[in-house]
């Protein structure tokens, strides 16, 4: 291992691509009986990943090129994958967001899973998260993105599934692996297309070349558009949403690391490391602009009924998600990233603020929590205002620019609907966000029976064993990594200059969109600020006079159309659609047909030559019955029937 | 490639390999019937016998050489052509090595039985000593001697030690797998005839190479008679049914070694000296190799017997086996081989994680367990690894096989790719059902006083893991001895 110490990069690298899998493999071998110290190898091992993300990001970022190193994983004929490292620009970003949020969802969870008797597979777990998605992150070729694309799909299964006594949340962890998996299908089909059509899986060599035009048209849109299944099925867009707002059956600071910077966040990261190819081809372009679009706007009228807390930012995350999928599909290279970075800041935080809520309370009902005095818990309840009033992008907060950023994208394209989606969108998110800030603070009476402790949602099955620990180091773990997020919230916004020359000092490519982007620095650029800004405010206030004042029914305006809060309150009906489907399809259909042509057909068959052979020979064997008389009689007949046979 | 009639370039290590699991059967049946703990540890350590001799035959073999090594080779009978012939390269390599380990983890799964122990385990090595010979042997009356004595063992192996209707199991397994045979032998010999019946040497038969009609007949009664044993739809039944009659160790061997047996005749009998008759029905083939993938998985997922899940999971599975082989192309034959032997890893830990339940519950009727990982969360998470290795999770070895074969298969055959891609969600659907009915939800407080797997009992699993992530983790390790043999096959093609 001496070339490991001669390159401190490349060291730096590996660290984060073997450390947390050696963790897993260690917590999950030996020391699974110790939780101290299991919970002390994983935490240590994303410390020193974070620690190398950094530095990583320091060294490299006046780099003039990517730097890459590549071994041979398997050589078949003519075929090389390669395991290796692309340490460029985007990579490193994305891998020092990783890295961040992993490793202030570990610490939470010394708090939160305390006391939790699979304490010790939890950490492993969250190992295996994190390896899979900063190995993803910095994958230099196509193959292996998508390996470690499986591994996290794999590792939330795990992980969405971790209450698997209850019945709901390994039905949960079932939907979302099989969900994705069927994205996956397409985006599998979509790199062979890509390697029959072009025969390099390099990312840089794939973006080159389909700038300078070198693959044929058609294996662009057509490897772009099967690649992009894969980023409908991982981020949860529209047709493949469903799966999302179930997966918060795991434990809450899960959901924080799912929704933010891991497993959703790698579909849009896979867009936009492979944003060139993307471009590309603007028929693929068109489909995403289409599908982020529909995404944004469903995902965001189903939060609007909801009283689960986390279900709402749920919801939310679908709803953004579509959003930047929308201004990646615009072209906007650097506000799609820069909203997956300010969102992966502020959607962490809305979920771990939830789980002090949830871990107090033991309620995801935000009209619950709010009756239980949720306002009481000063910290969290600051920073999760914060957190809704990024996500409404209030200013000064981080979602404001890059929502404004993603808006001046859609402002550029040609076709305006996109914009006014993109604006009610931005209202839509205002009032929902503030709908359940306001229920928690302002807390009614209402006439419902209040049943505490009892419908625990969020999978929090464990015991009250601990309560009243909330000021020990319990609540402190839980809240440090809370105000961290918060402050980031705070002022990552001020830095969207020094991100963006950043990100696309290597990206000349994306330089044209952002150009464009930038272009309508005039009026209208101002007037659809203060649009942007005043819709937000405007929602933010409506949801204050149904929710917050002190005559707001707190019922909502949805409650005079019982038909669409219908609609909305079961997700348009799509679970029920491909509950269906599914029944119709698989289980009544190919599984029931093929059972029974198993059984009938084949075996019958096979059986009933053998039946047929069985009897055959009890029907014949009155022959050799052993009797002397019968044997003559034979003989004497077969005899005849010869003779007649030859004499005739 | 010409070879002086005797030819002993080293140490004969395959033959050692061979002879030590006749042995052990010699020895084993002068072993007092009242010693069971003995004939025990004697089948141990001839199997740990055989892995050592198997591990150096992996490490020693020269993948950067290639060809043919080891070579032993004797005439026996002049006059009809008959050689004692053995021989290691890269495609038996890895399934000489997966014996080796299927065998070994199978005698320490087996460690608890009390029934006729000294029996059981003879039947065994003969069992695996059919296998050995078939893997490693060149000559073509070799090769079907072996594989029927390979054969022979499996009546009484399920008839006596099984459940399930094992009368009907091993009935219907044996029959089939008889009609096999029935097919391959006039194939065989047909070949034989045609060129001259001076030579049973595959090598020298297929340098001397056949017409193309006469290629064409032998190869689809080959074809036939080992895709039987290989589990090709529609000659599939017997697998499931068989598997789930037969005792655990017994299906372990039988689904993840002797189903290769098929899948390798395909290769080393049809495919070397019928390329022709290869290329004629290659079409067919991918389609009942496509089949099987789809229909496997879809029937898999109406089971509750959780040996007939495992039973139709390899039916899909050893339907990727069959696609690679039909793509004709180095990447799929590569990806079929290290299928043949991650599914046989992977089987056989399948069916030795449902031995432990089994052995401890006395059930595998999914609807009546539930809630394992509760009591026993070590014994569940060796079922739940094989699952995922099932469903095909990357950095397990299955994961690159599936990868080669569905590469070169949506190149060779795109639609027939296509569906057996998408196979692959119906396979992760009704894998993960399984899992959950059988190990998630609540405790089941009919389950609870059952001990989890002590240490000795798990380590077969133990080793099999292992083995599945290490390849997983390094697939050049076996991918590079594989390819060093299947590079010149296609060439050759």
């Amino acid at each position: 291992m001496m070339w490991l110490a001669h390159d401190p990069v490349l060291t730096a690298a590996f660290a984060c691509a073997t450390l947390p899998f050696l963790s897993m493999a260690v917590i999950l071998i030996f020391t699974r009986p110790y939780q101290r110290l299991s919970c002390a190898i994983s935490v240590g091992a994303i410390t020193v990943c974070l620690g190398s993300a950094l530095y990583l990001l320091i060294t490299l970022r006046h780099a003039p090129a990517p730097v890459e190193y590549q071994w041979a994983w398997i050589i078949s004929s003519d075929m090389v994958i390669p395991f290796g490292f692309l340490l460029d620009r985007l990579s490193l970003l994305m891998l020092t967001i990783v890295a961040v949020i992993s490793f202030l969802v570990q610490v939470y969870s010394i708090g939160y899973m305390h006391g939790d008797p699979g304490f010790s597979r939890y950490y492993a777990f969250q190992s295996l998260f994190a390896w899979a998605m900063m190995t993803m992150v910095i994958a230099p070729g196509m193959l292996q993105l998508y390996i470690f694309w499986e591994l996290v799909g794999l590792a939330s299964y795990l992980l969405i599934g971790y209450y698997y006594e209850k019945w709901s949340a390994s039905q949960a962890g079932k939907k979302a692996f099989v969900m994705t998996r069927l994205g996956d299908i397409g985006f599998f089909l979509g790199i062979i297309t890509v390697l029959l059509g072009f025969g390099d899986l390099g990312i840089l060599h794939m973006n080159h070349a389909a700038q300078a035009g070198d693959i044929h048209p058609a294996v662009v849109t057509l490897g772009a558009l099967l690649i992009f299944c894969g980023v409908v099925g991982k981020s949860a867009q529209f047709p493949l949403l469903t799966w999302l707002p179930d997966a918060m059956e795991g434990p809450t600071p899960v959901s924080a690391l799912l929704h933010s910077a891991t497993m959703v966040a790698a579909g849009v990261y896979l867009m936009s490391r492979i944003f060139p190819f993307f471009a590309a081809s603007p028929d693929a372009m068109a489909v995403a602009l289409v599908i982020g679009t529909i995404t944004m706007l469903l995902a965001s009228t189903m939060a609007f009924v909801t009283y689960d807390i986390k279900q709402v930012w749920a919801y939310s995350t679908v709803s953004q998600l579509g959003f930047m999928v929308m201004s990646l599909a615009a072209g906007g290279y650097f506000a799609g990233v820069f909203h997956l970075t300010t969102h992966a800041g502020f959607k962490a935080l809305l979920f771990l603020c939830s789980g002090i809520f949830i871990h107090e309370y033991h309620t995801n009902d935000m009209r619950e929590i709010g009756r239980g005095g949720g306002r009481k818990l000063t910290i969290p309840m600051i920073c999760m205002t914060v957190g809704a009033l990024a996500l409404a992008g209030i200013f000064p907060f981080s979602g404001f620019f890059s929502k404004e950023a993603i808006l001046g994208v859609l402002a550029a394209h040609p076709n305006k609907l996109f914009l006014a989606a993109g604006l009610l969108g931005a209202l839509m998110t205002a009032y929902y966000s503030f709908r359940l800030i306001f229920f928690i603070l302002f807390p009614r009476e209402t006439a419902e029976p209040a049943h505490h402790h009892e419908e625990a949602h969020g999978g929090h099955g464990h015991g009250d064993d601990h309560g009243g620990g909330h000021h020990g180091h319990v609540f402190w773990a839980m809240a440090w990594p809370v105000m961290i997020l918060a402050t980031v919230t705070l002022v990552l916004g001020f830095f969207q200059n020094e991100l963006q020359s950043y990100l696309l000092g290597l990206e000349p490519a994306a330089h044209g969109h952002e150009a464009a982007e930038h272009g309508g620095h005039g009026l209208g650029h101002y007037l659809l600020l203060v649009t942007a800004v005043s819709l937000a405010v405007g929602g933010v206030f409506f949801a204050y006079l149904e929710f917050g004042w002190k005559k707001a029914t707190q019922e909502g305006f949805l409650r005079k159309f019982p038909a669409v809060e219908n609609l909305f309150a079961n997700r348009w009906y799509m679970d029920h659609f491909y509950r269906k489907a599914l029944d119709l399809c698989v289980y009544c259909g190919f599984t029931n047909i093929f059972t029974r042509n198993d059984r009938r057909v084949i075996d019958g068959g096979i059986d009933g030559i053998c039946r047929f052979t069985v009897g055959g020979g009890r029907a014949v064997s009155f022959l050799q019955s052993g009797m002397l008389q019968y044997n003559l009689v034979l003989m004497v007949a077969a005899v005849g029937v010869l003779v007649l046979v030859f004499a005739l | 490639m010409l070879m002086t009639a005797m030819e002993f370039a080293q140490f004969p290590i395959l033959s050692a390999i061979l002879f030590s699991t006749l042995l052990a059967l010699l020895v084993i049946l002068f072993i007092p019937d009242d010693r069971p703990k003995l004939v025990k540890q004697v089948s141990l350590g001839f199997a740990a016998l055989g892995l050592a001799l198997s591990l150096y035959v992996y490490f020693a073999f020269d993948p950067q050489k290639g060809g043919l090594q080891f070579v032993e080779r004797v005439l026996w009978v002049k006059s009809l052509g008959i050689y004692y012939f053995l021989a290691a390269d890269g495609i038996n390599v890895p399934m000489i090595l997966l014996t080796a380990v299927v065998l070994f983890t199978g005698v320490l799964t087996m460690w608890e039985l009390e029934k006729r122990v000294k029996e059981y385990f003879a039947l065994t090595y003969l069992l695996v000593a059919g296998v050995y010979g078939v893997f490693m042997s060149m000559d073509l009356f070799f090769i079907f001697v072996w594989y029927d004595v390979s054969l022979f063992p499996m009546y009484p192996l399920i008839a006596i030690w099984g459940s399930t209707r094992k009368e009907y199991g091993a009935m219907k397994l044996t029959l089939y797998l008889l009609a096999g045979s029935a097919l391959i032998l006039p194939g065989i010999l047909y070949l034989w005839a045609v060129a001259g019946g001076t030579t049973f040497d595959l090598f020298e038969l297929q340098r001397l190479g056949f017409d193309v009609q006469v290629q064409r007949i032998a190869f689809v009664m080959l074809y036939l008679g080992f895709g039987i044993l290989a589990g090709v739809w529609p000659f599939h039944t017997w697998s499931p049914v068989g598997h789930v009659a037969a005792p655990t160790a017994v299906s372990m061997i039988h689904a993840g070694v002797l189903m290769k047996l098929g899948a390798y005749g395909i290769l080393r009998v049809g495919m070397t000296l019928c390329p022709e008759g290869l290329v004629y029905w290659s079409d067919l083939m991918a389609l009942l190799a496509t089949i099987g993938i789809v229909y496997g998985a879809f029937v898999g997922l109406a089971q509750t017997d959780l040996k007939y899940v495992i039973g139709y999971s390899s039916v899909s599975h050893m339907g990727i086996v069959g696609l690679g082989l039909a793509t004709m192309t180095v990447d799929g034959i590569n990806g079929a081989v290290f299928q043949m032997f991650s599914h046989g890893i992977m089987t056989a830990l399948f069916f030795s994680a449902v031995g432990y339940i089994y052995d401890k519950t006395h059930t595998k009727m999914i609807p009546e367990l539930g809630g394992l990982s509760k009591t026993m969360p070590k014994a569940s998470a060796f079922f739940i690894l094989a699952a995922f290795c099932g469903i095909g999770v990357p950095c397990m070895s299955s994961f690159w096989a599936e990868l080669l074969v569905f590469i070169s298969a949506v190149k060779t055959y795109p639609v027939r790719g296509i569906l057996a891609v998408s196979g692959l969600v119906v396979s992760a659907l009704f894998m993960l059902r399984v899992v959950q009915k059988t190990f998630y939800g609540d405790k089941n407080p009919k389950w609870e006083h059952i001990p989890d797997v002590p240490l000795f009992l798990a380590s077969p699993r133990i080793i099999l893991v292992g083995i599945l992530i290490f390849f997983g983790l390094f697939p050049r390790l076996i991918l590079d001895i594989i390819q060093s043999a299947v590079v010149p096959f296609v060439n050759s093609l």
